[in-house]
């Protein structure tokens, strides 16, 4: 944010529709050479302020600029970015040689560049075979990398990518996440990413920003995001969370306590938090930093105790919902290290369950 | 069951195509004859011998009158040109229809079906009253001082032009709109994306895919207006040559059946072989 001419500024950008706020006040700077992900459910305006930046929609107010230039008022395709669309946008009169020129043509590149630069292309997404297929007779992961191609082929400063990986299935996914990243980082182009899969933007991004309604509510690296939440909302959208309401009891310089009725006693904490005492606050704990035992165990600072009311085994991780004394039910994870371990633990049986202060994330109410 | 339900419009062109061209075909080859009907007939049983007559002169008829060609090649360059105005004319109003909001495009849409409404006669006995010397047409522009004198609109070929122009056009218009509409808007937010002006984006996405609706809408134009009759007859002047006219004379006029027939197994034939060539050559572009 120290950068003093980012590749991108988003100034104070609000997009209206009617009395809407479909972007809201969003001001957010992306680096050269950034893979940044856009994060939020449908109508959190990430699609809206995307559109803003390829020139398919214009703000209300403030400032787009790109590479220190201004971009109100100048039209999609004058812009040095280009789009990967949702649906991939690929023209199907065309073959995909024809889909990955068409950019290029229309920058007055001469044939035989572009011949060299199609193939270039052609190579980085593994097509080469396929040059003279027309968009139908591709598969669904064929199609997509078409449409990467086709972006990246007139080199824009920013690439702009629409649920890149919304149409594969999920193992298909996963594979071209590392790629997409791998491609990203060969060229050094800039991405912005819209994205509703969580688990997506935490594997692509370098920096993520979470949207709701129309506000850009964290930004942050994945790790900052998913360690530290700032509200309950992204607590809540990354990932899942136990939240605790309680009230602080104590925060002095070295540990602060919190009484939470919903976890049955104080929470400690082990350093100072943000708050004053008396204050309603909610403690977000992770399910993955709770571990399950028979007994309480010496080596957590806070422990709960509880009955287990079901168990999904998952393959690698089995899930524990354990209903505390308290009446609340609260999420466990444990990797399945060893084969039987699950069978030591029962749906009925009572367990214990303890955790660190250091991992616990104190959110405001 | 099934069988059935496909053999239908089978059975339809059948009965009311292929079984009146058979006929039509017949008749072609028969010599012309005072009589009812007025041919003779194709095969004769006289002493132990059947004869099967053949008249074959009737086409070399055709071929050696130039007023057959003249007719045909007329017949064929009004409807073409015809054809190319209905789509100049229509290709934008299928395309702002597709692009209207939906509630309007309901209204758009009703309005170009709407003089389906009135009778196709009465309409183009409206326009005579409209191109008439003493018509609307004269009587604004001379109010307005445009012209001192009344033009000759009517019994032109330009008012023929205008006739089949505006009877057809509809059939232009629907096949496009329904092309058009849908057309994905994703693809031409892509192509500006690219780099495409609107002008490029229109010539290098929406015309092509627009292509299937372009052909279909032009040939829905272009072969009733090669046949068309009744617009040259109450439009059109002496000097307008068309086939539909000359089948009509040949058939009412000198009530020449086999010369009549002829002339519209060529004009079905001229037709035919254009169409079927379009369609192979469609055919092989989609495999």
């Amino acid at each position: 944010m120290t950068d003093p001419q980012p590749l991108l500024r988003i100034d104070s950008v609000t997009r209206t529709f009617g009395d809407v706020y479909a972007v809201d006040d969003v001001s957010l700077d992306i680096r050269q050479g950034e893979l940044f992900c856009l994060l939020g459910g449908s109508g959190s305006g990430k699609s809206t302020l995307l559109r803003m930046l390829s020139g398919f929609d214009a703000p209300s107010r403030g400032r787009i600029v790109i590479d220190g230039q201004d971009m109100a008022g100048v039209p999609p395709h004058r812009r040095d970015t280009n789009m990967m669309f949702q649906s991939y946008a690929l023209f199907p009169h065309m073959t995909v040689e024809r889909n990955i020129a068409y950019g290029l043509r229309r920058a007055g590149i001469g044939r035989a560049e572009t011949v060299v630069r199609v193939r270039e292309m052609l190579e980085l997404v593994q097509l080469d075979k396929l040059a003279g297929r027309k968009p139908d007779q591709l598969s669904g992961g064929q199609r997509q990398r078409v449409a990467l191609a086709r972006a990246l082929a007139r080199r824009p400063k920013l690439l702009l990518l629409d649920e890149p990986l919304g149409a594969l299935d999920k193992k298909l996914r996963e594979e071209t996440q590392l790629e997409l990243k791998k491609i990203q980082e060969t060229l050094g182009i800039t991405f912005i990413v819209v994205t509703h899969d969580q688990e997506e933007a935490m594997t692509l991004a370098d920096r993520m920003g979470v949207m709701q309604e129309g506000r850009i509510v964290q930004v942050g690296t994945p790790r900052e995001i998913y360690e530290f939440p700032r509200s309950r909302f992204v607590a809540g959208f990354i990932g899942t969370v136990n939240l605790f309401d309680g009230t602080i009891t104590q925060d002095r310089d070295t540990d602060a306590v919190i009484d939470s009725p919903q976890a049955g006693g104080p929470i400690r904490i082990p350093h100072a938090i943000t708050g004053t005492v008396g204050q309603s606050v909610t403690v977000a704990l992770r399910p993955e930093k709770l571990v399950i035992g028979r007994a309480p165990s010496e080596a957590h600072d806070n422990h709960l105790s509880g009955q287990i009311r079901d168990i999904v085994y998952q393959g690698g991780l089995s899930v524990f919902h354990v209903t505390l004394d308290t009446g609340m039910t609260v999420r466990v994870t444990r990797t399945n290290r060893v084969r039987d371990e699950g069978a030591a633990i029962a749906a009925g049986d009572r367990v214990a369950l303890g955790f660190s202060g250091q991992s616990v994330v104190v959110l405001p109410s | 069951m099934r069988r059935l339900v496909a053999a239908l419009p089978l059975m339809w062109l059948g009965l009311f195509f292929l079984v009146p061209f058979l006929v039509l075909l017949r008749i072609s080859v028969s010599e012309p004859a005072i009589a009812q009907p007025p041919y003779l007939p194709l095969f004769e049983w006289a002493d132990g011998l059947l004869t099967m007559t053949l008249n074959l002169g009737n086409y070399i008829f055709l071929a050696e009158d130039p007023l057959y060609l003249f007719s045909y090649l007329s017949s064929l360059k009004i409807a073409a040109v015809s054809t190319l105005i209905a789509l100049l004319l229509g290709y934008p109003m299928a395309y702002a229809i597709a692009r209207a909001p939906t509630g309007r495009r309901n209204l758009l849409l009703m309005l170009v079906i709407l003089p389906f409404w009135t009778s196709f006669l009465l309409r183009v006995y409206a326009w005579i009253g409209l191109l008439k010397a003493n018509g609307l047409v004269n009587n604004v522009l001379l109010w307005l001082g445009v012209i001192d004198q009344p033009l000759v609109i009517l019994q032109t070929d330009f008012a023929v032009y205008l006739g089949i122009v505006y009877t057809y056009l509809p059939f232009m218009i629907l096949p496009l709109y329904a092309t058009l509409s849908k057309m994905d808007g994703d693809l031409l937010e892509a192509a500006a994306d690219l780099g495409a002006r609107p002008a490029v984006t229109f010539l290098t996405v929406t015309l092509p895919l627009s292509m299937p609706g372009v052909l279909a809408g032009s040939m829905l134009v272009f072969i009733p207006a090669v046949g068309e009759y009744v617009i040259p007859a109450l439009l059109g002047g002496p000097g307008t040559l068309m086939i539909g006219s000359v089948l009509w004379n040949e058939f009412f006029l000198n009530r020449d059946w086999p010369v009549a027939a002829a002339v519209a197994i060529v004009m079905v034939l001229v037709l035919a072989l254009p169409i079927t060539l379009l369609r192979r050559i469609q055919a092989q572009e989609e495999s």
